[in-house]
């Protein structure tokens, strides 16, 4: 009864202003069943009111704002600044504005395209290889077997214990503490590889497999996540579909996987761009082959060099933004709505 | 076309007996209903039918082939679920030609298919559209038009209509209904509303706790229910029952505390046996109405109004008879005011009687 009282009050309100016919067929639109909480304003001031809650939302999102300025906006805006200037602790007096000249000198340095060649490099190689062993341990524990809470533990395990406890861990089964069976095999591993590669190669590759290590788990855990929450009846009509599990792979499991792969990937790639814990832990400090965050870490702290560190780690920004954009899209695809 | 056949099809998981000892002939061209509450066996029959699920034993051929080793794609069926279970990164179109783009039809002949499908349902305008743009009602088509199109031997239902509000749910029905008069696809239908079932199945499958308890059209199972859980389940408002003994006195007369009614004289000879003993009596609410001068005094009681339900075209009495509880279908004109008592009759020649122990119908 309330309802049929309510859809007909803005229909005899609009008639009595004799509005005309005009109104009429806006009144039969606006009997949507959406707009019902709506009506009574949408004649009148719809601009005034819309700018109103533009205003209201502003007031509400102040505190939000008010936070990301202070932790984020401050510190970011302060890093640039230094990286424009010639601050350092060893010199005396005030820092001095030097403007690019931090940036040019970095374009200029062999050691910083090394350093960015190398993160690319570990950025991609361990996002690839988490994201493909993440897939394949996600799939394989969506499905239920016999033991698969142990496999779930022994997959989720080495992202679930802190980094520091997880690097030594991973220190002594590369480099053995006691004598063991396995440790002279290990040292010709090294040996070899930093034989073909040069010096510290396994130093590096230890630190790939570590991050491919402790980050398929995390990956792992995600996609498993991504995976429960796509209804199976979506798997099942695949299966009514085609025979070939690869085909139904791509065709379907993927792309409903997508945002949550993009999620993935975008995780996995911030923190390898920006990786600085694993690496110094891992190696202390005896670096062959830096990548942007150690690089940083040295000039800054070991070297004092306030101002080339700030822009040293500042050309990292633009790739996140890049990749931040493009995974962006693939969360949250702009609709294309039909008329 | 095609028929399907279960021949004493099990289902045992673990623990669970799921599906017992099911046998089935489902007729070329045949709509049948599989209906019972949640947890009877009904989807995991379907879905075995489909080959979602592995047969524990017994044997389901479709056509002429068993197919129990068969995968799902090669048994030529095509299922509707209750969520829908479209594709939400494809268009109405792809998830339409999806199954048919699997199996490698060539483009025009899966545009034409697609095409028919959509004017058949209406959906011509949403082919673009992507899943999350359509109401439930609109989903709920493409579902259905993505089974159409693989033109399979045939259809299987999977509660397609339990997602949509009462009155779409009312609609699809008749249009489902419809379409099957049209393609006359051998089609499962399952489902846990009874309405449904009696609404849209040429026959419908009774099932419970795994076991079918009765098979046959819809009038027959509301007029000649096998057991009380069938009578109770198919109607609604549900049958009315009530314990009796049976006393011989002449005639047979059912009776308990406040309620004794003369039992037919063609009904006798099956209740003989149960003299003095108690048995359970069926009574649909619509074989009740206030007594008048016309009905035989020994067919009639006495009952205290409780509760009254006026539905407009008919009122809902919920009356007590002595200790048991009643509900009566009676005409829109009767004037009554609850907690006056109100004589009843019933209309003895459809009373149905059932063994209280095994719940068969006697």
């Amino acid at each position: 009864m309330r309802c049929v009282a309510r859809v007909a009050a803005p229909g005899i309100t609009e008639s009595g202003r004799g509005v005309g016919p005009a109104a009429a067929e806006r009144v039969v639109f606006e009997r949507a069943p959406m707009r019902w909480g709506r009506w009574r304003d949408a004649p009148s001031t719809p601009f005034s009111r819309r700018r109103r809650e533009i205003q209201f939302a502003y007031v509400l999102l102040a505190p939000t704002l008010l936070l990301l300025v202070v932790v984020l906006g401050y510190p970011v805006g302060w890093e640039v600044w230094t990286s424009l200037t010639d601050l350092s602790p060893l010199k005396d007096g005030s820092a001095d504005f030097v403007g690019l000249t931090n940036y040019r000198r970095l374009l200029a340095d062999a050691e910083f395209w090394r350093a960015a060649f190398v993160t690319v490099v570990y950025a991609v190689v361990t996002s690839v290889a988490k994201l493909a062993l993440g897939l394949g341990f996600a799939l394989l524990l969506a499905r239920p077997f016999r033991g698969r809470t142990l496999v779930f533990l022994a997959i989720f395990l080495p992202w679930a214990y802190p980094a520091g406890v997880s690097v030594i861990g991973w220190y002594w089964s590369m480099n053995p503490p006691i004598p063991t069976a396995y440790a002279p095999f290990m040292g010709h591993l090294k040996y070899g590889v930093d034989g073909v590669f040069g010096g510290g190669a396994w130093a590096f590759l230890s630190v790939i497999l570590f991050n491919i290590w402790r980050g398929s788990s995390f990956i792992a855990v995600l996609l498993l996540a991504g995976l429960n929450a796509i209804p199976p009846e979506l798997f099942a009509c695949a299966l009514l579909e085609s025979n070939r599990p690869w085909r139904r792979f791509w065709l379907v499991t993927v792309p409903l996987l997508k945002p949550f792969l993009a999620l993935g990937v975008f995780l996995s790639l911030t923190s390898a761009f920006a990786d600085l814990a694993n690496v110094w832990m891992l190696t202390a400090g005896r670096i062959v082959f830096p990548v942007i965050g150690t690089h940083a870490y040295w000039l800054a702290i070991k070297g004092g060099q306030f101002g080339p560190a700030s822009a040293l780690s500042l050309t990292l920004v633009p790739f996140l933004l890049g990749v931040l954009l493009v995974l962006f899209r693939l969360f949250d695809p702009p609709e294309r709505e039909a008329a | 076309m095609a028929q399907v056949l279960m021949k004493d099809l099990n289902k045992k998981y673990d623990e669970v007996h799921a599906v017992k000892d099911v046998n089935l002939h489902i007729r070329d061209k045949e709509f049948v209903v599989l209906v019972g509450p949640s947890g009877c066996g009904k989807s995991t029959t379907l879905r075995m039918v489909a080959g979602l699920e592995e047969i524990t034993a017994g044997e389901i051929s479709i056509g002429d082939r068993v197919v129990n080793d068969l995968p799902p794609k090669d048994r030529d069926i095509a299922m509707v679920f209750q969520n829908y279970a479209l594709y939400p990164h494809m268009t109405v179109y792809d998830n339409m030609a999806f199954g048919l783009k699997m199996r490698k039809f060539p483009k025009l002949e899966i545009q034409k298919r697609v095409q028919d499908a959509a004017e058949i349902l209406g959906i011509q305008e949403l082919l673009k559209r992507k899943p999350r743009q359509l109401s439930g009602g609109q989903r709920q088509r493409v579902a259905v038009g993505r089974a159409i199109v693989r033109h399979p031997q045939v259809f299987l239902f999977d509660e397609p209509l339990s997602n949509l509000d009462a009155k779409l749910r009312v609609q699809m029905r008749v249009e489902l209904k419809r379409l099957h008069d049209r393609l006359e696809t051998t089609a499962i239908y399952v489902t846990h509303d009874q309405v449904e079932a009696m609404t849209l199945g040429d026959r419908v499958v009774v099932m419970k706790d795994g076991w079918v308890q009765q098979v046959g059209e819809p009038l027959e199972l509301y007029g000649h229910p096998a057991n009380r859980f069938v009578a109770g389940f198919i109607g609604s408002p549900a049958m009315n029952f009530i314990e009796v003994g049976i006393k011989d006195g002449g005639a047979l007369w059912a009776d308990t505390a406040g309620f004794r009614v003369k039992i037919p004289s063609d009904r006798t000879d099956r209740l003989k046996s149960y003299v003095g003993q108690p048995v359970t009596i069926g009574i649909r609410p619509e074989d009740l109405h206030p007594a008048t001068g016309g009905d035989a005094p020994d067919s009639t009681f006495d009952a205290v109004v409780e509760v009254v339900e006026p539905l407009g075209s008919e009122i809902l009495l919920d009356v007590k008879v002595g200790a048991n509880s009643m509900v009566a279908r009676v005409d829109p004109t009767v004037r009554v005011k609850v907690h006056e008592p109100i004589r009843l009759a019933l209309n003895a020649e459809r009373l149905h009687f059932f063994d209280k122990k095994s719940e068969v119908a006697i």
